[in-house]
């Protein structure tokens, strides 16, 4: 499989069948997302396929811009659709995961790790992008259910004259773990579960196991940066949603 | 601190939801070292007063006048300490009782706190003990010392005593009316029971949906009220 064509893909189609056919067999009724699942990734993976050999074909600064901005714009909004409850949500997300892949990425250009290319920032973009989304997202689950639920111990806390940063710290913190748990986690089982993706891939395409080990350990290195701080961007802007100038918790969020 | 100088002005205050008066235009001057008795049928606007006054809530209308200045000068931590507030459901932060009675003054002495201690009767060798072990009447008497070491001008109370049993209920007045008569702070106390504000005194003022009905003598509001709603509440047909 050094270089798969689309007579390789549709040969693969038979381990669809094989999905299809073992859950049909156990009755689990998965059978039409599998299918409508496996056409949509199909389309989406050769639709990407094309903009990206288009992208890399160009070599303009404008279109990296710009790929980057749809993915973060469909990145914010696929978080946000999981955290509406929180009035400027789609705000919050955006600017969070502007935040983390932004800096990441300059901090990665400015250090000389990669350079302003689009076949680097496309791809490493978008793990960055897809990561920092789940981020922001389980961040801001999470603080306005803490909030919400812990209201009278937060408000007991203001009632005795703290403020409410200090009433509201442990929610904050445990708000900004719940956005890095995922890489954390990822960060103490790699290479010992599963060789992760970048790597995978690097290996599969004929590179030097090493050199895929170094390339994946820059991902790695690089998501850790962006989950933080997409994290505590995203705690940051929600928690101000949830208490007013005067100190006050404002339930109605 | 002098007696009966006026500590606290509510100035037609309201507040409005959307779909409900919470607080309708109560206006009303407290003067130190009085206790006050806020009695009321259940969804009067009791402890939805006492949140406005120590600022959980702001008002649709109106302003309040702490200690001659609007309360939107100072700021809502100094504000919150010197106007103390006592939940109806007692909350405490992990960790020991000592150090929830230090919670919002830090710089309290070990001494400060046995005192505080055995003035909410909270026995002192439960000081280093987990509080979340402790019994609601235990809780509650723990979140009074804490909120008494602020050392507060006026105190804010919703219904104190509802998790105590009579003999704890008994020590808890009878130290209110202590630091009342040593004009130390003047108290708002929110009750449910009219007997209750009986044995306090001071004054009672009476609130029904939200407004000021009657206020005065607590013994005259409970046994003899002048308005229709006061009569109805004294018959028990408003509840």
């Amino acid at each position: 499989m050094t270089n798969p064509g689309l007579t390789e893909v549709l040969m693969s189609l038979i381990l669809v069948g094989l999905a299809l056919g073992v859950s049909r067999w156990w009755k689990i009724s998965t059978a039409k997302d599998m299918s409508i699942g496996s056409v949509r990734a199909f389309i989406q993976l050769v639709a990407v396929g094309y903009a990206l050999e288009f992208i890399f074909g160009m070599e303009s600064p404008w279109l990296i811009y710009l790929a980057l901005l749809i993915m973060i714009a469909v990145g914010s909004h696929a978080a946000y659709g999981r955290v509406k409850s929180v009035s400027n949500s789609f705000f919050i997300t955006f600017i969070s995961i502007v935040s983390g892949s932004f800096i990441t990425l300059l901090l990665m250009l400015l250090l000389d790790i990669i350079s302003f290319e689009a076949r680097y920032i496309i791809p490493l973009g978008g793990m960055i992008i897809g990561n920092s989304m789940n981020s922001s997202a389980l961040t801001i689950e999470r603080l306005s259910s803490d909030l919400k639920n812990n209201h009278l111990a937060i408000e007991t806390s203001l009632s005795l004259g703290r403020g409410w940063r200090s009433a509201s710290r442990e929610y904050q913190k445990k708000a900004a773990t719940a956005g890095m748990i995922s890489i954390l986690n990822t960060m103490k089982t790699i290479g010992l579960v599963a060789l992760p993706g970048a790597m995978t891939g690097m290996i599969l395409a004929g590179a030097n196991p090493l050199k895929a080990v170094y390339l994946q350990i820059i991902v790695v290195y690089m998501i850790l940066s962006a989950v933080t701080i997409t994290s505590v961007v995203s705690m940051e802007l929600t928690i101000r949603k949830f208490f007013s100038k005067h100190q006050q918790l404002i339930s109605k969020n | 601190m002098s007696c009966n100088k006026t500590i606290l002005e509510l100035k037609n205050i309201c507040r409005k939801l959307p779909e409900i008066n919470i607080i309708n235009d109560i206006s009303f001057i407290f003067k130190t070292g009085n206790i006050y008795s806020i009695i009321g049928p259940s969804g009067a606007g009791k402890s939805s007063l006492l949140r406005l006054i120590n600022r959980l809530d702001e008002p649709t209308s109106g302003t309040i006048v702490f200690d001659g200045n609007d309360y939107t000068q100072y700021r809502p931590c100094e504000l919150r300490k010197r106007i103390g507030y006592l939940f109806q459901t007692p909350y405490l932060f992990e960790g020991s009782v000592k150090n929830n009675i230090r919670y919002g003054n830090q710089s309290i002495s070990d001494e400060k706190i046995k005192e505080l201690a055995e003035q909410t009767q909270v026995s002192e060798k439960l000081l280093n003990s987990d509080s979340a072990k402790l019994s609601v009447g235990e809780k509650q008497r723990v979140a009074l010392a804490r909120m008494l070491a602020l050392n507060p001008e006026v105190i804010l109370l919703d219904e104190p005593t509802s998790a105590l049993d009579p003999a704890n209920t008994a020590t808890i007045e009878k130290l209110i009316k202590q630091i009342a008569e040593r004009c130390e702070a003047t108290f708002l106390f929110v009750s449910h029971n009219p007997e209750q504000a009986l044995r306090m005194g001071g004054q009672a003022l009476l609130l029904v949906y939200g407004q000021l009905i009657e206020y005065g003598p607590a013994e005259q509001i409970i046994n003899n009220p002048q308005s229709d709603a006061g009569k109805l509440y004294q018959r028990k047909e408003l509840q």
